[in-house]
């Protein structure tokens, strides 16, 4: 079976550094987009089982890229990820597949991904 | 001397500098003396309209007996010359019967001695002032030219008597109209009403020569101290009169002296000048005022202008009061008012707060997670030694610890919407106090709950208003470090004349330093090496929350109390009415 692919949207380096070591030892395959736009163009020609997306970001923020996803592929799983809870009641966050608050321990993270891939 | 004479000295002394009493003397010295009679006595009217012996010559006899009674006007002979304004002269024969007011029975055997008598008006030709009696013992008849004579010299008195009575009225007048605008003075400066209160007895007693003056106040007014207020000493003589007044005058509400309530007792009491007036307000007996003259002559009575003065002073005290009250109510709804612009600031001041805070946690968020995953990283990747691997452990560490506390402030900035629903305080207590009690650090402190059994059910967040009840409690534990007694009560109350409930946790911690006490509620005040010093930040703000708020008494030493307040009702029960 091919391994599942994930793209990471994160506008700071290091938190996609982060995420892609820790999840490509998990055996996923990772993209990276630093913004929401970028997301958007990889997405339209490439295929992601997930995206994992941050939401404080400059320009365009990670619920509007949300809305922006769910518009263009209405069954793209998308899990949203952010410093802390404060879109835990957004209704529009409620699109999402999943919330995770980032953690240095990352196994929330690494669970809610399984969860939603159905692994 | 001759006729022309004695009226020159007449007038002299009456336009002399002497105090009223001794010119009169003086001139009645001089007429007995020029008359050859021995006696010379004149009756004026008293306030109450009656004849009552006022002057004599010096060496009158008679004087002492007669000004033990009054007559009025046609009684007797004295009356009669009164009423018709016409002289009589009579000897010891002709003299009629019926003396009226000349003769009693200590009079008897005294009389005997004088040959003649003449009673003359003293009046001209529009006022009557009073009569001049003279008996004499060394004249057999008065001569008509005497007679002439003395017609012109009792007009002349008279009209002396009348000029004196100007100038008594004209002064009483004016310092009737000084304590008015002295009184003017006090009531329009906005000093307190006890201060208020003490000034108007003072003033009144000072214009009016009073020997005291005291204002009662019937109702537990103003919130004042006392209830009496009074100028100079009440003689314990008459403490019972004046109760008798004071409850007189509130009774028929007006001006009364003693006359209203003691009618037997009259001719004694009248010698009193003590009066008392109700102090009215929107047909409302606000109290009493209550005045004793001092000296007979000086004094006020309680004529029909005495009435009046002391029934507009009365109004002026009331419209003072009035005027206080309406102070008191306005400094006490400006007090209400900074209350609450005090709360508002200071939400506004959480709000700002908060959002700053969120900003810098999520900046500090991010990095936090980088460095302390990529730790977790090398912790895993790398087999390490020793030392190494406990430098990793100890990032890793702090980096949690870090976390938490970040968390902690990011869910206290957050705003956490209000799962409300109707629960009972009482409950939400025993719930906390059951989870927190069951840890053995709570073994030494003691529970003292009083508790209302018919606190009504309120509309709150549970989970919150526990993490609240859990801050205060836990506050209070480490306070005492384990060991006292924590009192919890609750009760229903008003706030703003909204029904309320308060729930309030005293402890025996040794209290605030009084230093801190404005800060304990801000975000990150600590005085505890391990604290936050988010705990009551987080509480007060799910209360405020809840539009109820906490209060805090403290005693430094002892103890604090915290007191949440809660609203009973909530804003339906408007239309749960119609
Ligand atoms: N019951 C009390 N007795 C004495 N001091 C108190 C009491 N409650 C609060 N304080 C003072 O108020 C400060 C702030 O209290 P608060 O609960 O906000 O923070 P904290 O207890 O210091 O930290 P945290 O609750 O976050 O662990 C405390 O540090 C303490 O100085
Ligand atoms: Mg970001
Ligand atoms: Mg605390």
């Amino acid at each position: 079976m091919k391994n599942p692919r994930i793209l990471v949207v994160d506008d700071e380096e290091n938190i996609r550094l982060l995420f892609k070591e820790e999840l490509e030892e998990e055996g996923f395959e990772i993209g990276l987009a630093s913004n929401g736009f970028e997301a958007l163009d990889k997405l339209k020609t490439e295929r992601f089982d997930l995206v994992v997306l941050d939401i404080k970001m400059p320009g365009m923020d990670g619920i509007q890229t949300l809305n922006e996803i769910k518009n263009i592929k209405k069954d793209q799983p998308v899990i949203l990820c952010s410093a802390y809870g404060e879109f835990k009641q957004d209704f529009s966050s409620w699109v999402s597949d999943g919330y995770v608050v980032k953690s240095a321990d990352t196994r929330e993270l690494k669970q809610t991904i399984k969860n939603v891939l159905g692994l | 001397m001759n006729p022309v004479d004695l009226l020159g000295k007449i007038i002299e002394i009456s336009h002399s500098n002497l105090e009223l009493a001794s010119r009169i003397t003086s001139i009645l010295n001089i007429i007995s003396q020029d008359m050859r009679s021995e006696e010379a006595i004149i009756y004026t009217f008293d306030k109450d309209k009656r004849l009552s012996c006022r002057y004599a010559n010096q060496r009158s006899a008679l004087f002492n007996i007669l000004n033990k009674y009054r007559c009025h006007i046609g009684e007797g002979i004295v009356g009669s010359v009164a009423q018709k304004r016409s002289p009589l002269f009579y000897t010891m024969r002709d003299i009629p019967p019926r003396f009226g007011c000349l003769f009693y029975p200590e009079l008897d055997g005294k009389l005997e001695n004088y040959k003649v008598f003449a009673f003359l008006p003293l009046a001209d030709d529009s006022y009557l002032y009073g009569v001049l009696v003279l008996c004499a013992v060394n004249r057999d008849v008065i001569h008509d030219a005497d007679k002439i004579f003395l017609s012109i010299l009792s007009r002349e008195v008279g009209g002396i008597l009348r000029s004196y009575d100007l100038i008594l009225s004209s002064k009483k007048r004016i310092s009737e109209l000084a304590t008015l605008s002295e009184l003017g003075k006090v009531l329009t400066s906005n000093i307190d009403p006890q201060e208020l209160l003490k000034n108007i007895a003072l003033i009144i007693a000072k214009s009016l020569n009073a020997a005291f003056v005291t204002i009662k106040l019937g109702y537990a007014f103003l919130k004042l101290d006392a209830q009496r207020f009074t100028y100079g000493i009440i003689d314990p003589s008459v403490q019972d009169h004046v109760a008798e007044l004071e409850e007189t005058s509130a009774r028929l509400l007006r001006a009364v002296s003693m006359r209203d309530c003691a009618p037997d007792e009259y001719e004694d009491a009248f010698k009193l000048s003590l009066f008392s007036a109700p102090i009215v307000s929107k047909n409302r007996v606000l109290g009493t005022l209550t005045i004793c003259g001092d000296k007979m002559e000086q004094t006020y009575a309680l004529g029909e202008d005495g009435q009046y003065l002391i029934n507009t002073i009365a109004n002026y005290i009331s419209s003072g009061l009035e005027n206080t009250l309406l102070n008191t109510r306005l400094r006490d709804a400006v007090r209400e008012l900074s209350d609450a612009q005090k709360r508002l600031i200071e939400q506004e001041k959480f709000r700002s707060l908060g959002e700053m805070t969120a900003n810098i946690a999520h900046e500090i968020k991010n990095p936090l997670v980088i460095i302390g995953g990529f730790a977790k990283r090398l912790a895993r990747q790398i087999d390490l030694d020793r030392t190494e691997n406990k430098y990793i452990s100890i990032i890793l560490n702090e980096v949690t610890r870090l976390e938490s506390i970040l968390n902690e402030v990011l869910n206290y900035v957050k705003e956490t919407p209000l799962v409300a629903e109707m629960c009972s305080i009482n409950d939400c207590l025993d719930e906390v106090l059951y989870l927190l009690t069951s840890d053995s650090s709570w073994e030494e402190i003691n529970i003292a709950k009083t508790y209302d059994p018919r606190l009504p059910p309120i509309s709150c967040d549970s989970q919150q208003l526990k993490q609240v009840l859990i801050n205060i409690l836990m506050n209070s534990h480490e306070a005492m470090h384990g060991r006292g007694t924590i009192t919890i009560q609750t009760k229903q109350t008003t706030y703003e004349n909204r029904p309320f409930i308060a729930i309030s946790i005293a402890d025996t911690g040794g209290g605030i330093d009084p230093a801190n006490i404005d800060n304990v509620f801000n975000p990150f005040f600590t005085t505890k090496e391990r604290g936050t010093g988010l705990g009551l930040a987080i509480s007060n703000k799910i209360i405020m929350n809840h539009k109820g708020h906490i209060d805090v008494e403290n005693i430094a030493g002892k103890g604090v109390t915290f007191i949440i307040y809660l609203p009973a009702k909530n804003h339906i029960t408007k239309e749960e009415f119609l």
